[in-house]
């Protein structure tokens, strides 16, 4: 898993690429509530995620939950298939905000 | 001759990767489509990791032995371990759709594959699961 972080006005913009497994999910975690410390939004792009398990789910309904704690925005967007499937299979997509564009996620409110 | 796959490894999450590597192609070649296969390889992937997590409490020094099986009906996936007995009553014990993290996996797992049981044994804690392959009639 690589994960890359970038500015975007107040906002973080969040790249994660590759496998979310309960290996890599500790780094995942560590990373955005970190990033989310730092910007008043953090926007995670999922779209180039091959695979993510139940502790990746997880890790984003933590740090969603911290969001939501520290008054700050959390969104998702650009969701792979993979993470489409997970997200389905776990009944999720109706707690996060998921938006299909990175200026779409950005410009939500 | 039917088909069998066997994995020993230790229960460390690095080799998560190694076990997905091997079940996908297997599903595809059994016949599933993309979807299915990647439902089989998470499937596969949370039973392992839950032997990780709550059999051997992120230890690698475990042990787990993993067999995938070709039947007439599809694919049986046994999983074997010497960690602490499985919990039933935090199997699929969280509800779907809450905010709330953790439990997911067996939910998947149950989601996922047409049956599913976890044994206590002398030797050990049994799981095995199995994935019927639906044949266009």
């Amino acid at each position: 898993m690589r994960i890359s972080i970038r500015d975007a006005g107040d906002a973080k913009v969040v790249e994660v690429d590759g496998d979310v497994d309960l290996g890599s999910s500790p780094d995942l975690r560590r990373t955005l509530f970190d990033a989310l410390l730092h910007a008043s939004k953090l926007a995670v792009n999922l779209a180039a995620i091959r695979y993510i398990d139940s502790s990746g789910i997880a890790t984003l309904i933590e740090v969603l939950k911290d969001s939501q704690r520290r008054n700050k925005k959390f969104v998702l967007f650009g969701l792979s298939p993979a993470v489409q499937q997970v997200f389905h299979l776990t009944h999720v997509v109706r707690i996060f905000q998921i938006f299909q564009t990175e200026d779409e996620a950005l410009g939500s409110v | 001759m039917s088909f069998c796959l066997k994995f020993v490894m230790p229960s460390d999450p690095r080799y998560l990767c190694v076990v997905r590597g091997a079940i996908g192609p297997l599903a595809a070649m059994m016949g599933w489509d993309e979807s299915d296969c990647r439902a089989i390889t998470l499937a596969v992937g949370e039973a392992v990791a839950n032997i990780i997590r709550h059999a051997y409490h992120d230890s690698a020094g475990g042990s787990i032995e993993l067999e995938c099986r070709e039947n007439a009906d599809g694919l049986e996936f046994i999983l074997l371990d010497k960690g602490d007995a499985v919990d039933r009553t935090k199997i699929c014990a969280r509800a779907l759709g809450c905010d709330q993290p953790g439990g997911l996996g067996t939910h998947i797992i149950k989601d996922v594959m047409d049956t599913v049981s976890y044994e206590a044994t002398a030797g050990g804690n049994r799981f095995i699961a199995t994935k019927r392959l639906r044949k266009a009639i």
